[in-house]
């Protein structure tokens, strides 16, 4: 990979401890993928969860803290491993509530926004269409690259501060022309779409795809960047998917001929069935559930006063919890706007900062999760240690509350 | 069997090898090198100073830091060794070296079909500088 002269002084540690440490990690990586050279980005989103990134990351990220780094673009974070306000009345044992500080100490030295969530493009990261960033969190990444318009591969943990440190990512994957045209057409002719038909859509799209990119035709004009958002996390959980082109929606996708090139390639129709077989697929157990989440990815603000609404004069069952997870702006406009009380009369609790694919359910004491997550249900249900239950909202809500 | 050193260095050590897409992420206990992957085809068996064969990286972008963990817990393997280029390998080994001092060399390029003739068990020797694979004594 080419090196222009202020990068080659950055590799030999002319800039510092932390650059040098990031040119290492990202001349690896743009060498082993075969790209030509490091091109700059306009935003990066990072990975700071202590569940999945261990002592070891908080080793990574404190080195980089340490040695003089600090983000060079605009950088927002995933959401942690607790809530980072009410972590004490979740159970959050103090030890494991100390690691994750650890990391979020690091990642406000380093300059990032304090914006803990996966989605950070309804709240605090807005590139505009046509700009390169390298974004983790692959459901972000999908929304990036199919409605945004941006260009950003799926950043391992590692890379990704490598990445915002230096400003600049290897060029290479979905950077490219070449590998973003589409490879296979989904066909939706099915009316009258409910929210939870979105995300096993989404779930059916990414177990299909493989690694071609898939192109979505008959989506509805109604449809919502909520549920845009749910169809993406849900096909980046069932597979390698990086980006859809959503007819109507992708900028330069108004045809599949725009979107495949002209290219002939397999068309896949998606019926009623099929979906069926997803949430069959993704439901494990019929035993009642010990929590319900709702939040992977995040609600927006509209999401929880939808929530809400749902619940009016309902209450939640002895024997389960209902956890909603969202950003801390959303929580903070709820809290504002009467929303959180509303869902927390019911007994259930709104929870921010945090989600519940990283959090550790398990040691919680949890062992039966119902929700409307393909994300979660998939991630969970890989783990095999914590059994999910897959149901629309509306479903869970009947169930669980009286 | 010839391929690709994407992070350099040498390794002599029994092999363990999966025909499937692998994981660190949710797959490996970093507390033991044990593999947990309810879809891994070698699940329970133990990574712990193997040269590991497999066809492709899957799964959660946080696998480096799940592999980097096994390092810093000296629970990892010797050397990887891959069909399909798995950053997750590539960056965990990088950040090995950076923050632990630790070696962990990284080839790709090696067709599944090929290794395959390996048994786990044999031993491997492995060089990431010419990307040469060969095993028995």
């Amino acid at each position: 990979m080419f090196l222009d002269s202020n990068q080659e002084k950055l590799l030999r540690g002319e800039g510092g401890g932390a650059k040098q440490f990031a040119m290492e990690v990202v001349t690896k990586v743009g060498d082993a993928v075969g790209a030509d050279a490091l091109v700059p980005i306009k935003s990066a989103h990072v990975l700071a969860h202590y569940s999945s990134l261990h002592d070891a990351g908080v080793d990574v990220l404190e080195r980089f803290a340490e040695s003089g780094g600090k983000f060079a673009v605009p950088t927002s974070v995933d959401p942690a491993s607790i809530d980072l306000k009410n972590w004490k009345s979740f159970g959050i044992p103090e030890e494991y509530a100390r690691k994750q500080f650890r990391l979020c100490d690091a990642y406000a030295k380093l300059g990032g926004m304090g914006c803990w969530t996966c989605v950070q493009y309804q709240v605090c990261n807005f590139p505009k269409q046509g700009e390169t960033v390298a974004w983790a969190e692959s459901s972000a990444v999908v929304f990036a690259n199919s409605v945004l318009g941006c260009r950003s591969n799926k950043i391992t943990a590692g890379m990704d501060v490598s990445c915002a440190v230096l400003g600049v990512t290897p060029h290479f994957g979905m950077l490219l022309d070449e590998n973003r045209t589409a490879g296979v057409v989904f066909k939706l002719g099915l009316k009258s779409l409910s929210d939870f038909d979105y995300r096993s859509i989404g779930f059916f799209i990414g177990r299909k795809a493989g690694s071609r990119v898939p192109v979505l035709s008959g989506l509805p004009a109604s449809v919502t960047s909520d549920q845009v958002k749910h169809l993406g996390a849900g096909a980046a959980a069932a597979g390698p998917v990086t980006m859809i082109h959503l007819l109507g929606i992708t900028p330069g996708s108004a045809s599949v001929t725009d979107a495949t090139g002209g290219e002939s390639v397999e068309g896949i129709d998606i019926a009623r069935s099929d979906l069926a077989e997803v949430e069959e697929d993704l439901n494990q157990t019929s035993e009642t559930p010990d929590l319900v989440a709702f939040g992977v990815p995040h609600l927006s603000v509209n999401e929880l006063g939808e929530l809400a609404n749902q619940l009016e004069g309902r209450r939640l069952k002895e024997g389960v919890k209902m956890y909603v997870y969202t950003s801390s702006q959303a929580y903070d406009l709820a809290g504002r706007t009467g929303i959180t009380t509303a869902i927390e009369r019911t007994g259930a609790r709104v929870t921010h900062s945090t989600d519940a694919e990283i959090s550790p359910l398990k040691a919680l004491g949890f062992n039966v999760v119902m929700t409307n997550s393909a994300k979660l249900a998939e991630i969970v249900s890989s783990e095999g240690e914590i059994k999910i239950r897959y149901a629309s909202q509306k479903a869970i809500i009947e169930e669980v509350t009286s | 069997m010839k391929g690709r050193g994407l992070v350099k260095g040498k390794a002599r050590a029994e092999s363990l090898v999966s025909q499937k897409a692998f994981t660190f992420a949710h797959g490996v206990d970093p507390e033991t090198g044990n593999v947990t992957d309810v879809r891994s085809d070698i699940k329970g068996s133990n990574v712990r100073g193997k040269v590991l064969f497999y066809p492709f990286g899957k799964g959660s972008t946080t696998a480096s830091s799940w592999f980097l963990e096994t390092v810093r817990l000296g629970n990892n393997p010797a050397a990887i060794v891959t069909e399909g280029v798995d950053l997750s390998a590539v960056i965990g080994s990088v950040m090995a070296r950076l923050v632990y001092g630790k070696e962990v060399p990284v080839i790709s390029g090696v067709a599944r079909a090929e290794y395959s003739r390996v048994k786990s068990g044999t031993p491997v020797s492995i060089d990431a500088d010419t990307g040469d694979v060969s095993a028995g004594p």
